[in-house]
């Protein structure tokens, strides 16, 4: 408590102009990163404290942020950051974590060919420092709790509903509550043996383990007779959810969390971009630069070269694929600079103008 | 003299040129960051030594010494560290410290001004006389092509002047101070580009002249003083590093006929052709932000400049089998080039 007032006075001090026309914003962050990786004023980290074994491709990550971490809502999201060979990358991940535990937690599965999931596995240690972005994202318990819950995963989708599982448990409100995970083998169920003690201590949760079935309509209904009556939190791989959305219809009961990125077109196909600043929808051929298709379409961003020199164009793609015309690279990372004279998009993009 | 070349030559320049610009960027990884931060440390910590030696010490060997760490670490941080940073070498880190659009440096120009005098117009228009206006900085006559007037004559002075005001000369270039006497700037857009100019500078002479020497209390002539001298001896260092680059014989500049509808690959042989690199061992290179890399600089101003030493042997057998003039010399010979050329231009051709 103390460290963060203390953290929300620094920050407010050096935040002002003055300091930082005087560089003094600048000279802390560096002497405070000399002191201690972990702290900062302008960035929230956290250092890894513990990473749990969860199954044999599945690692829990165990954080203790600096004073910058607001905290979270059961089910929400944050943004890790980490430096893989120099570059800072970013990926979200859902907090599995109660928000009232000591301390957040994600829980990563190894994503074949994943970069990030990898390096997280082969390369992150405890003591380690990482970069963490504000929780954020809608996919929470509503406040009141509805009377009856289903609690929906598929694999490593059940990180964020165990969010809520634990903050239920947390509150003693686990009062009709149904857990239903699928999984490919017993060997890969996350949090096996805590959701066992879980069922055990709590009547009001009944928990499926569903092995080797997949999701097929007719046996989970068989299963969750109610499950239309019930609010219900679905998070899995996209065939799953694809599958289990056609059982809910459009329902307002049935809130989901996706994981997956988006799929990259062919090039010199039509293209929506939207602007997120400007609030602007467009759609764009896909031939020629991002620059050139947006002056077309009526948009004035900042250029200088042309040429992808001189980097003034420079602009933050928040999703979305782009191939960059000089590298002939085709990146889909999430939040980062694109320069848009020499890039062209290969799928829908956000962008930050 | 270098060789023009061919469409077709300089097409297959480009190719060659291109294909080292991919080899660096392929490469790229955790020792560029680690050197980049290496160095702001290393700034960080010459610039706490030497305001601790001005503010605390007494005798004349400390002055000297503190003076120097702060005027070694104003030199990293605006060469190696600013413009090298504010060029986007270090943006595919995305790290927001080194952060070519948020990073601002300690020095009286600001870096919105430089992103645009210098990363646009001055990379993208190399040695185009009527398009680069860093030509002799409107003010000093560096090659023939230029006409002469009898302003002219007063040049050794005032490329004097501008060596010791270094970074106010700097400051004031994307101000265009010239083209409202001359009647092509309203006076209304001059205000309006002077405005971030004034309340930067307003910041910097506080910072240096007043905040720190009110710090040291007693000790403060001391460190007014100290920190003159080290503004001083980065003003000297930056005229003769960045006119070393630029400005001696062997470089050739261009008309805007000659580089219209130019190819990636002409545009090579205009940036090698516009620039000339300074010999000189590692720590020399790192003084001078690797702008005694000059050449490799104009051809890669995006790639991180610690990596030009490791490319400049390819970059340089490269430009000999294309018949293109590679300028390279010591410190002392570029220097002595360049003010020759300065005296000798005072006069008509």
């Amino acid at each position: 408590m103390f460290t963060q007032t203390l953290a929300t006075a620094a920050r407010r001090l050096l935040g002002t102009k003055a300091a930082r026309r005087l560089f003094l914003d600048r000279q802390a962050e560096i002497l405070l990163a000399e002191l201690d990786p972990v702290w900062s004023l302008s960035e929230t980290r956290a250092r890894v404290v513990a990473i749990i074994d969860e199954t044999h491709d599945t690692k829990t990550f165990v954080l203790a942020p600096n004073a910058g971490w607001q905290g979270h809502q059961a089910g929400q999201f944050t943004t890790l950051e980490v430096e893989i060979d120099g570059v800072r990358t970013r990926r979200c991940y859902s907090l599995c974590s109660a928000p009232g535990d000591r301390h957040p937690a994600i829980t990563v599965k190894r994503a074949p060919g994943g970069q990030v999931s990898n390096w997280l596995h082969d390369e992150l240690r405890v003591g380690d420092v990482v970069g963490l972005g504000a929780a954020s994202g809608d996919f929470v318990l509503p406040a009141p709790l509805p009377a009856r819950l289903l609690l929906l995963s598929g694999g490593s989708g059940v990180t964020p509903v165990m969010s809520m599982l634990r903050e239920l448990a947390a509150r003693d409100a686990v009062a009709d509550v149904v857990f239903i995970n699928y999984a490919r083998s017993r060997a890969d169920v996350i949090f096996r043996d805590e959701l066992t003690q879980l069922a055990a201590r709590h009547a009001g949760l009944r928990l499926l383990l569903c092995i080797d079935d997949g999701f097929a309509e007719a046996r989970f209904a068989e299963l969750v007779p109610d499950f239309a009556a019930r609010d219900t939190f679905l998070c899995g791989p996209p065939a799953m959810m694809a599958c289990a959305e056609k059982l809910w219809a459009g329902s307002s009961r049935l809130r989901r969390e996706r994981f997956a990125a988006p799929v990259p077109r062919a090039a010199g196909a039509s293209v929506q971009v939207s602007l997120i600043r400007s609030g602007k929808t467009l759609a764009i051929s896909g031939q020629g630069s991002l620059l050139q298709q947006l002056e077309a379409a009526g948009e004035r961003p900042g250029y200088g070269c042309r040429m992808g020199i001189c980097h003034t164009c420079r602009c933050r793609k928040q999703s979305g694929t782009v191939e960059n015309l000089l590298t002939g690279a085709v990146s889909s990372t999430p939040d980062e600079d694109i320069q848009l004279c020499i890039s062209v998009p290969r799928s829908d993009l956000e962008l930050g103008l | 003299m270098s060789k023009t070349l061919t469409p077709q030559e300089a097409d297959a320049f480009g190719r060659e040129l291109d294909a080292v610009r991919q080899q660096v960027l392929a490469d790229l990884g955790q020792r560029d960051a680690d050197h980049m931060r290496e160095v702001i440390v290393l700034s960080h910590r010459a610039e706490a030594l030497g305001r601790l030696l001005l503010h605390f010490g007494i005798d004349p060997l400390t002055f000297i010494a503190g003076a120097g760490a702060l005027g070694l670490a104003k030199i990293l941080e605006n060469m190696e560290i600013g413009h090298n940073v504010m060029h986007g070498q270090y943006d595919w880190t995305s790290d927001p410290a080194l952060d070519s659009h948020t990073y601002e440096w300690d020095i009286a120009c600001t870096a919105a001004d430089w992103r645009h005098s210098h990363n646009f117009e001055h990379h993208t228009y190399t040695n185009i006389l009527g398009k680069d206006r860093d030509v002799g900085y409107g003010l000093l006559r560096i090659c023939p092509e230029q006409r002469w007037r009898p302003r002219h004559l007063a040049q050794p002075i005032a490329a004097g002047i501008l060596a010791l005001n270094f970074q106010w000369g700097v400051a004031l270039h994307d101000l265009r101070l010239d083209q409202v006497l001359s009647g092509k700037q309203s006076f209304a857009k001059f205000h309006q580009r002077a405005r971030p100019f004034l309340a930067k500078a307003r910041w910097q002479l506080f910072k240096d002249y007043f905040m720190f020497p009110a710090l040291a209390l007693g000790n403060a002539p001391r460190v007014w003083l100290g920190n003159g001298v080290a503004n001083l001896g980065r003003n000297l260092w930056t005229w003769a590093v960045i006119f070393c680059g630029h400005f001696p014989a062997g470089v050739r500049v261009y008309t805007e006929e000659e580089t219209r509808n130019e190819s990636r690959g002409q545009w090579y042989a205009r940036q090698m052709n516009g620039s000339a690199n300074i010999e000189g061992g590692r720590l020399f290179h790192l003084l001078t932000g690797h702008l005694s890399h000059q050449i490799e600089h104009h051809l890669f101003p995006d790639l991180p400049a610690a990596r030009y030493p490791e490319i400049a042997p390819q970059v340089r057998e490269i430009c000999e089998r294309y018949g293109q003039r590679y300028t390279t010399g010591t410190f002392r010979r570029q220097l002595g080039s360049v003010i020759g050329r300065i005296a000798r231009l005072a006069l008509p051709n």
